[in-house]
C-alpha cells in the first residue's frame, strides 16, 4: 500500500507538514487513512495554526482514495458490457451447450466437480479444442499431466466431417491456439496468473478466450488444513484473482475440482465450504460406466435451478 | 422564546406524512414481506451457498427502481436508486434485466391502461415472447441500479469512504436519492482479512486491514452514511450449516412447521429448541457487525420437491425471532410463498 511520503511528488499538498500531522495520528500509509475516522481527523485539525492546509490535504487524500476502487456503473452499462463483450463459448458437446443456454460464458468462473474418470478432463479438452478451432487462444494449465495432444487430435477428428488433409490443418490450428503450461503448486499458479494479467494489460498476448485449470483442487488442497487461515486466504485470493481476470479481459475460466471421501461412504468435492461461494457456475459430473452415459447437473448457477440435469454421451 | 420551545413543530399527522414520504416502507417480496422494513434498518440474509440470497436482493432492487406508476400503468415501485456493492464479484446482470422485463410485462398484463402493444406472455419463453415491453421504462429503471464491485477489503473501504460523495452526486444527477444499499456478501473477504496480522510489522500504534479493524470501520462508515442518507441496508452472508444440524436435522426441523411430525423429529426439534441459543449456522463475523444488524433472516434450500423444476427454500426470521418459517420459491418472475 502506498505510503503518504511516496505521494508528495504527484500531490504537493501532501507535504512534510501534512505528513507530520498524520503521523501524530498514527497515519503513515493510505491504508491507515482508510481505517481512520476522517471526521475525528478533520476536527483535530482545528488545533493547528495551518488547519486550512491540513483540511485540503485530507480532501486530497480522499480524491486519491476515490481512484482506488473500481468504477461506479449502472445497470445499463453492465448490460451493454455483458451483451457486447461476454460471449458464450462452446464446450464441444452440443447437448451441454444447449443445456447451459449456449455454453461457457466469458467473464464467468465455471467449475466442474466430479469423481475421477467422470469426464472432467475430457470436457476440458473438448472445450479447449472447440474454442481453439473457431474462437481463438486457449491457455491450459495442467497440474496432473492430463493434457494430451493425441486426445486433442482424436477430438478434432471426431467432431469434424472434413477430409484427411483438412483435419490435419484443423488440428494444426487447434494446437497453435492452445498454450499448455504445467503448474504443480499454488505459487506457480499465482505467478502464471500475474504474468497472464500483465501480458493482457500490455497487450503482449492476443485475446485469450479461455483459461482452463485442470485441476485447481490438486493445487489448493495441499495448502489447506492445519487450522491456520493462510491456506484459505490463498484459496480465496486465487478465486478473486481469477474472477477479476475473467471479468476485465472477457475470458471464460474453467476449473476442475476432484472428489474425496466424505462421511458414511459418500464423496464430496475436495474444495468444500469456503470454495462454494466463489465460482459463478458449479457443475457436477457423473458417469454411468455400464451404459456409457454421462450426466451433468447444476450445483449453482446465477439463474438456472439447482438440480437441473442433462444426460449426454462423451466420446 | 420559552413559548416557542414548548410549541409543537408539527402535528402528528404532519409528522407521519413527512416520515412516510421520506422513509417509506419498502414493498418487498417473500421472504422479506413478513416484517415492515424501512430506511435505517440493517437486514442480513444469511444462509448456505446457494440459497437464493442474491436473487432475493435482485427482486428487492426491482421493487425500488421501478416507478409507482408509468404511463397509466401501476408498477408499485418506489422510483428510487439502488446501490449494489458486489463483494462476491459474480453479479449476473442478465438475471436482473430478465426479471425486470418480466415484471414490466406482467404489470402491463394486469394494468388498467393498455398503452402498449400486445405482449405475448407465453411461459414457453420463446425468443420473441418478451420482445414487446416498454424499452424506455426498462432503460430508466436500469439506470437507477448503481453497481460497484470490490475485489478486496481495501477496495471495499475505499468505496465506503467515498460513498457519501457518490450518493450526493447520484442524487443530483437523478433527482432522487438512493434508498436501498445492498452488500453481497459481507463475509466475502473473511479469510483474506483473517490471515493478515492485526498490527503491521514494525509498528505498535497502527492497525492493518485485519478482520476486526475492517469490520469496525465498515460498521462505523455505514452508520455515519445512514445519518446523512437514510437508506435500507440489505446484506447477504454465506454461512455453512452447523455440523450437528445437517441434512437429517434440517428435515425434521422443517417438518415441525408443516405438521408432519414423526417421533424422531419431535425429539430432534425438542433438543434444538431446548438448547438456549440455537444456532442454525456457523457464525463467523465479528460481534461489531453482528450487533450492527437489526434484522436477520435465515434462508436455506428445503428438500421439498413439489415443483419439479423449481427448488423450494425455507426462510426463518431470527431477528426479531418469529416462530414461523415460510416456504418460498424464486425465479425471474419474482418470489412466491409456497403453501
Amino acid at each position: 500500500m502506498p505510503l503518504l511520503s511516496s505521494l508528495e511528488c504527484d500531490y504537493p499538498l501532501i507535504n512534510s507538514d501534512f505528513r507530520n500531522f498524520c503521523a501524530s495520528h498514527a497515519i503513515i500509509s493510505v491504508e491507515d487513512f482508510l481505517l481512520h475516522d476522517l471526521y475525528a481527523l478533520l476536527t483535530s485539525t482545528e488545533q493547528h495554526h495551518n488547519f486550512k492546509r491540513l483540511k485540503e490535504g485530507i480532501t486530497q487524500v480522499l480524491t486519491i482514495i476515490n481512484k482506488k476502487h473500481q468504477p461506479w456503473l449502472d445497470g445499463q452499462d453492465l448490460l451493454d458490457d455483458a451483451l457486447q463483450n461476454k460471449h458464450f463459448l462452446p464446450t464441444g458437446c452440443r447437448s451441454i451447450d444447449a443445456f447451459l443456454h449456449g455454453g461457457l460464458r466469458e467473464g464467468y468462473l465455471t467449475e466442474l466437480v466430479g469423481t475421477s474418470s467422470s469426464g472432467k478432463t475430457q470436457i476440458c479438452l473438448q472445450a479447449a479444442s472447440a474454442v481453439a478451432k473457431s474462437w481463438g487462444k486457449v491457455v491450459f494449465l495442467d497440474s496432473g499431466n492430463s493434457f494430451s495432444p493425441k486426445r486433442v487430435a482424436q477430438i478434432v477428428n471426431q467432431t469434424s466431417d472434413l477430409s484427411a488433409y483438412e483435419v490435419d490443418e484443423a488440428f494444426q490450428q487447434v494446437m497453435n491456439n492452445i498454450v499448455c503450461l504445467s503448474v504443480f503448486d499454488i505459487f506457480t499458479l499465482f505467478e502464471v496468473i500475474h504474468q497472464l494479467k500483465h501480458n493482457l494489460r500490455s497487450q503482449l498476448d492476443q485475446h485469450i478466450r479461455m483459461l482452463i485449470i485442470d485441476s485447481i483442487s490438486s493445487l489448493i488442497t495441499p495448502i489447506l488444513g492445519g487450522g491456520g487461515a493462510h491456506g484459505h486466504a490463498l484459496m480465496v485470493s486465487v478465486g478473486f484473482l481469477l474472477k477479476r481476470l475473467a471479468h476485465e479481459h472477457d475470458i471464460s475460466i474453467l476449473v476442475t475440482n476432484h472428489m474425496v471421501a466424505g462421511e458414511r461412504g459418500t464423496s464430496k468435492p475436495a474444495l468444500g465450504e469456503s470454495w462454494r461461494s466463489i465460482p459463478h457456475v458449479r457443475l457436477l459430473l457423473s458417469r454411468d460406466h455400464i451404459r456409457n452415459i454421462s450426466c451433468m447437473s447444476i450445483l449453482r448457477h446465477p439463474h438456472m435451478a439447482t438440480g437441473d440435469r442433462v444426460e449426454f454421451e462423451l466420446q | 422564546m420559552a413559548r416557542q420551545w414548548i410549541e409543537g413543530d408539527e402535528t402528528a399527522k404532519e409528522f407521519l406524512t413527512r416520515v412516510l414520504t421520506e422513509r417509506p416502507f419498502v414493498p418487498l417480496l417473500p421472504p422479506l414481506h413478513r416484517i415492515p422494513l424501512r430506511a435505517g434498518n440493517v437486514v442480513e440474509i444469511v444462509g448456505p451457498s446457494p440459497s437464493s440470497k442474491t436473487r432475493i436482493l435482485i427482486q428487492a432492487a426491482i421493487n425500488c427502481i421501478l416507478p409507482k406508476e408509468w404511463k397509466g400503468v401501476n408498477y408499485g415501485g418506489l422510483e428510487r436508486l439502488v446501490m449494489f456493492v458486489d463483494l462476491d464479484c459474480r453479479f449476473d446482470v442478465l438475471s436482473l434485466s430478465r426479471s425486470l422485463k418480466k415484471r414490466i410485462v406482467r404489470a402491463n398484463g394486469n394494468g388498467v391502461g393498455h398503452k402498449l402493444n400486445k405482449v405475448d406472455d407465453s411461459p414457453s419463453g420463446s425468443k420473441d415472447a418478451h420482445a414487446e415491453y416498454d424499452k424506455e421504462l426498462f432503460s430508466v429503471s436500469m439506470r437507477r441500479f448503481l453497481y460497484i464491485r470490490c475485489y478486496d477489503s481495501f477496495e471495499f473501504l475505499a468505496t465506503l469512504k467515498t460513498l457519501q460523495l457518490q450518493l450526493q452526486k447520484e442524487k443530483e444527477a437523478h433527482g432522487t436519492g438512493v434508498y436501498l444499499l445492498m452488500i453481497d456478501s459481507i463475509g466475502a473477504f473473511y479469510w483474506m482479512d483473517r490471515a493478515s496480522p492485526s498490527i503491521p510489522p514494525g509498528s505498535t500504534n497502527r492497525r492493518s486491514l485485519s478482520l476486526q479493524s475492517v469490520s469496525d470501520t465498515v460498521v462505523q462508515e455505514i452508520q455515519k452514511i445512514l445519518v446523512v442518507h437514510p437508506m435500507l441496508v440489505l446484506t447477504t452472508k454465506a454461512a455453512s450449516l452447523q455440523e450437528k444440524f445437517t441434512t437429517r436435522d434440517v428435515i425434521s426441523h422443517s417438518n415441525r412447521n408443516t405438521g408432519q411430525l414423526s417421533v424422531e423429529s419431535i425429539l430432534d426439534s425438542r433438543t434444538i429448541r431446548n438448547s438456549a441459543n440455537v444456532q442454525l449456522y456457523r457464525e463467523y463475523m465479528p460481534s461489531v457487525w453482528q450487533s450492527f444488524v437489526s434484522h436477520r433472516v435465515f434462508v436455506r434450500p428445503s428438500d421439498d420437491t413439489k415443483y419439479e423444476k423449481q427448488p423450494i427454500y425455507l426462510a426463518e426470521w431470527l431477528l426479531p425471532s418469529l416462530n414461523l418459517s415460510d416456504k418460498f420459491t424464486i425465479n425471474d418472475d419474482g418470489s412466491y410463498i409456497v403453501p
